[in-house]
């Protein structure tokens, strides 16, 4: 990209101010004002539908409570104010995905205010103010022929993810590179997956991201003229985007030009922003409150509930997994980086399984089977428990590190009883001093000369020495034994 | 109260409403005169008063988080002025479609 | 056949001297002999009705004693009361042929009741008005004098109770739409307090205000189509948890040893001497039956009609955006989206409806919300306490319905004169509190209307003094020329 090489340059004159509006769909059964699933991918078109969704004449909304349970849960694990009274009001557009022609959503008393998010990037720490946490519904979704919005000459309307549940985190103008913004996003998507409120899809759009983002000269306070840009749906496309606007702003300013204050999309194909609407276009959303619903007063209690619910989250679990189980911080953040991964390896050293080897297993063997089938253990034939009791075979000496190796790569797959494998295929590795000893002199035996060469001096030569006993053995020698039996024989003399 | 022939096409086109020049003429003239006489509105003190968007007290009117089983998509179209399939139709779309 | 009350017609349907069938037949009938006249009707719904005259027949027959006095008896709804499969318009253009897939609350229960829907009655346009000439299938004449309007915006509903061709029809209650059209057309019409009876399915006008209602010819009636469709409903987040009390339990109390108030506010310049005639005679009558009356005050009544014409447009700007011609409904095709919603809406509403979407758009507009909308809502709390301190001194207000009898069609072709016509009725709507109107004259042949208004929830205190006044008086039994001409 020719924006890496420019942006230092930029932040050189610049101040960058980027600010970040998430969208994030809740994890409930039922959609945000009716009792429709909230599932809207696996139905066919406007199959998950009712009257309310499809704004109707004569429906009337019903606040489903598992979402605003959901949006309380983050708004604490975000550190926010709960206010005691909040509403929901309308905000009124039309637009063929908006069936009643508003939006039920927040507007001046949001559900949560005030709160933060602090993250290491470049081995600093940010702290990003977070203005409000807010609940809303969705729109449906829309399908231009051809998919060129512009050149279309119909569109479909799918009213199915019509009312699904949406957070909106809004906030504070506090990160100045496109780095921090895409880490931001990144700690932010893994605690509300932690915290079970979301499934962290940007791809699909069940997380989705706005940022704005201005320029000014170092030292100035006021702000420069604000960009919003939209359509990114990756953490790549995140950066790419950032370093594409701020590329373009300090181009116009350089020039000694001036920026306007518009709505730009990212456009993934041609690697840049482009406009989609300026400020004088800019809407008048009409808010005003909903008189289909009464407001809610959530007290301290309620709030105290949802707090104590709330699991561990990222950050203080890969604080403790280093203090308690002895992990490098890398090994932490990579054991803890979901929460099923941290389960996991909990679980694993519950069972008996020393922390340090299942730390290497998890992050090595098991993180590289994860990601070639493209499943997560939880998930494969062997599960966490034929995890634990593989491990623990391992740790116990019953098997060596390649037959243990072999056998996850099966299991992970085929599913089994680890210790059952073992024993029915007499997997279990060749330990005892005596019988290997036989084996070890045979293999001198059988290779006089690699034998000489070692006691030449040659250390390479203890290789076919080893790999003698391995075959004897069909894999299964405890080898770090059979090399000081081998290292013992040969320097008798 | 003085309104003027753009704050009628402005609130028009909010409201997505066409109107023909006539209409938009009388309405100029109606709309005066209804807002000269909520004008008196102003003249309440309400520096003290709260505002009432509903009557009553109720609160935290929440429901569990149970699906029922939708009616689906050939109900949903059973009204549609054009379909596609089992969407809803609506032709061409232009970016300015957004604005207001 | 002289036109018979619920009451009547649930006694004779258990003595064996009339089927609900018979009775859907003699409805028909009546409707056929008036509308071409009344235009009450929108649509008529003969293969809906027979079902459940069938079905309201079987009822009866298996257990006539737990039957509910509603069974298989016709009942006609106003056109903003969703059914589900029956045209349902709304009084508009736009909706023309639109079948909801579902049936509201209140008339599912009613349905449940055994009750037999013969048709949709007229109304203007998605309930906006107060003459029903805003309908966009033309005006409804008032059984009394065909050439007058029968007030709205239920004017159908109204008028064809008091045509006699149903003993009771639903209409619905924003500033008045009941209780006006019951005075103009000599019914009786009772709006309950908000939140009781439940919302969903009614096509909404202004959320805040909307509540349904019964038309009938007595309070009994009333009473008991009331205790049918109130009570809470999980559909409607507004409406009330509590139990509802039981009307016809204290109907028959009297008002010995009650305070009623008559607030001066409402007897204002505006009110037609025949009416203050009537009314003033009504206040003689409560107070032979033992109620003290008292002069009370509710300054701000005249400031309500701003705060009703702010928040009530406000709100059914929003309610009508969903009138887009993308789902439902008539859509006027074009190349563009923006063409297709404009001429779409441009050419689907009518005047009225126009008229209150631009006002209550640029009432939340930016820059005009806080003077217009926020303040509305501020006075509004005004309004509501104002009646709170009349309620600590009175049990009930009385008074006029309207200010005047019913007039000429087309007579008031200013919109701020017709908004008049809501003046004594809207504040209830902005204070939440149930109202009724019941018959008490004739001025030159044409009704007149009295008000009872009571705190919130005491909607069985309404129908009690109502009650009591109605049956000192015979007003109530003075059919209207059409029900005569049907009989
Ligand atoms: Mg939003
Ligand atoms: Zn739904």
């Amino acid at each position: 990209m020719t924006e890496a090489a420019t942006i230092p340059a930029a932040l050189d004159r610049y101040e960058v101010v980027i600010g970040l509006e998430v969208h994030a769909q809740l994890l409930t059964r039922s959609k945000m004002f009716c009792p429709c699933p909230a599932d809207y991918t696996s139905a066919a078109p406007n199959e998950n539908t009712c009257p309310v969704c499809l704004g109707l004449p004569g429906v009337l909304p019903t606040i489903n409570q598992q979402a605003v349970e959901y949006t309380v849960r983050t708004a604490v694990a975000l550190h926010c104010d709960i206010p005691a009274f909040t509403k929901f009001d309308r905000k009124n557009y039309f637009y063929p995905d908006l069936p009643k022609g508003y939006q039920i959503s927040q507007y001046d008393l949001p559900l949560s205010v005030n709160g933060h998010l602090a993250f290491p990037v470049g081995g600093e720490t940010v702290r990003c103010g977070i203005t409000r946490v807010h609940l809303e519904e969705d729109t449906g979704t829309m399908h231009h022929a051809g998919d060129v919005l512009q050149s279309a000459t119909s569109s479909l309307i799918d009213l199915n993810r019509s009312g699904v549940p949406l957070m909106e985190i809004v906030g504070e103008p506090d990160l100045r590179t496109p780095e921090a913004a895409r880490e931001y996003l990144v700690r932010l998507r893994q605690i509300l997956m932690y915290i079970g409120v979301n499934d962290g899809n940007l791809e699909k759009g069940s997380f989705r991201c706005d940022a704005n983002i201005s320029l000014r000269p170092h030292g100035v306070q006021e702000l420069g003229v604000k960009v919003e840009v939209k359509n990114m749906n990756s953490f790549r496309a995140v950066q790419h985007a950032l370093e594409s606007e701020i590329e373009r702003q300090t181009g116009v300013l350089d020039a000694g030009g001036t920026l306007v204050q518009e709505t730009r999309g990212w456009v993934e194909t041609q690697g840049r922003t482009i406009s989609q609407r300026s400020k004088e276009q800019a809407h008048d959303y009409r808010y005003f409150p909903e008189p289909d619903l009464p407001p809610l007063r959530l007290d301290a209690a309620f709030v105290e509930r949802m707090r104590a619910a709330l699991p561990e989250l990222p950050e203080a679990r890969a604080h403790r997994f280093r203090e308690q189980y002895g992990l490098t911080a890398y090994d932490a953040a990579v054991l803890t980086d979901t929460r099923d991964d941290a389960d996991t390896y909990e679980a694993v050293v519950g069972s008996g399984v020393p922390a340090k080897l299942a730390a290497n297993w998890q992050s090595g063997d098991v993180a590289a089977l994860a990601n070639e089938h493209r499943m997560p253990l939880q998930h494969s034939g062997l599960g966490v428990d034929g995890l634990a009791s593989l491990l623990r075979l391992v740790d116990a000496g019953t098997i060596n590190g390649p037959t243990a190796k072999e056998l996850l790569a099966e299991l992970y797959v085929a599913g089994g009883n680890p210790e059952a494998l073992v024993r029915d295929r007499g997997l279990a590795q060749v330990s005892d001093t005596t019988e290997l000893s036989a084996l070890v002199d045979a293999a001198i035996a059988g290779n006089p000369a690699a034998a000489a060469d070692f006691r030449a001096g040659k250390q390479q030569a203890l290789g076919q020495l080893m790999r003698a006993v391995k075959d004897a053995t069909g894999g299964k020698a405890d080898m770090p034994l059979a090399n000081r039996l081998l290292r013992e024989r040969l320097s008798e003399q | 109260m003085t309104l003027s022939r753009g704050d009628v096409d402005h609130v028009a086109t909010l409201a997505r409403l066409g109107l023909s020049d006539t209409e938009k003429d009388r309405l100029l003239g109606e709309l005066e005169a209804i807002l000269g006489h909520i004008a008196r509105l102003q003249n309440v003190d309400t520096s003290t008063l709260a505002e009432t968007a509903q009557v009553g007290d109720l609160v935290n009117v929440m429901r569990g988080d149970e699906t029922v089983e939708p009616i689906g998509a050939a109900a949903a179209l059973r009204n549609a002025p054009a379909s596609d399939g089992s969407y809803f139709v609506v032709g061409a779309i232009q970016g300015t479609d957004l604005d207001a | 056949m002289t036109p018979r009350t619920i009451t009547e017609l649930a006694a004779a349907l258990r003595d064996g001297s009339t089927t609900p069938q018979a009775l859907l037949a003699d409805a028909l009938a009546r409707v056929e002999r008036t509308d071409k006249d009344l235009n009450a009707y929108l649509s008529v719904t003969r293969e809906l009705a027979e079902q459940q005259a069938d079905a309201a027949a079987r009822t009866l027959g298996d257990h006539p004693d737990t039957a509910s006095p509603l069974c298989g008896i016709p009942v006609a709804l106003k056109d903003v009361l969703c059914v589900d499969g029956i045209e349902t318009t709304a009084g508009s253009k736009i909706l023309r042929g639109f079948k909801p897939p579902y049936t509201g609350t209140a008339v599912q229960r009613l349905f449940d009741a055994g009750a037999v829907c013969i048709g949709k009655t007229n109304c203007d346009e998605f309930a906006m008005g107060s003459s029903t000439e805003n309908s966009a299938y033309g005006p409804v004449g008032n059984p009394w004098d065909i050439e007058r309007v029968p007030g709205g915006s239920s004017g159908g509903s109204a008028a064809t109770v008091a045509a006699g061709s149903v003993p009771y029809s639903l209409g619905t209650d924003t500033g008045g739409s009941i209780r006006q059209p019951a005075a103009l057309c000599g019914v009786v019409g009772f709006k309950p307090t908000y939140g009781r009876v439940s919302r969903y399915g009614l096509i909404a006008f202004a959320s805040s205000l909307d509540q349904i209602g019964p038309f009938t010819r007595t309070v009994e009636d009333a009473a008991l189509v009331f205790a049918a469709i109130a009570g809470h409903d999980p559909c409607d987040s507004t409406s009330e948890p509590r139990a509802v009390e039981d009307p016809l339990a204290s109907l028959g109390a009297g008002v010995a040893g009650m305070r009623l108030g008559i607030p001066r506010e409402y007897l204002g310049d505006g009110t037609e001497p025949g009416v203050r005639a009537s009314v003033e005679a009504a206040f003689r009558v409560l107070e032979a039956q033992g109620a003290t009356l008292h002069e009370v005050s509710l300054p701000s009544t005249d400031v309500a009609l701003s705060v009703y014409y702010v928040i009530a447009p406000a709100e059914c700007s929003s309610n009508l955006a969903r009138y887009d011609g993308v789902r439902f409904g008539n859509r006027v095709e074009r190349a563009s989206l923006t063409d297709m919603y404009l001429q779409t809406r441009g050419a689907g509403f009518g005047n009225e409806v126009k008229r209150r979407i631009m006002l209550g758009t640029y009432a939340l507009s930016s820059g005009y919300y806080d003077a217009y909308y926020r303040q509305a809502q501020k006075v509004r709390t005004l309004v509501s306490q104002e009646f709170e301190a009349v309620f600590k001194e009175v049990d009930a207000i009385v008074c006029p319905t309207s200010p005047s009898v019913a007039f000429p069609m087309g007579s008031r072709d200013d919109p701020l004169s017709m908004y008049m016509c809501d003046v004594v009725t809207l504040p209830a709507n902005l204070a939440g509190v149930p109202g009724i109107s019941v018959p008490c004259g004739f001025v030159d042949g044409l009704p007149a209307g009295l008000q009872v208004i009571a705190p919130r929830f005491e909607d069985a205190r309404v129908l009690r003094v109502a009650h009591a006044y109605e049956q000192a008086t015979d007003f109530h039994t003075v059919l209207s020329p059409y029900a005569g001409k049907a009989a």
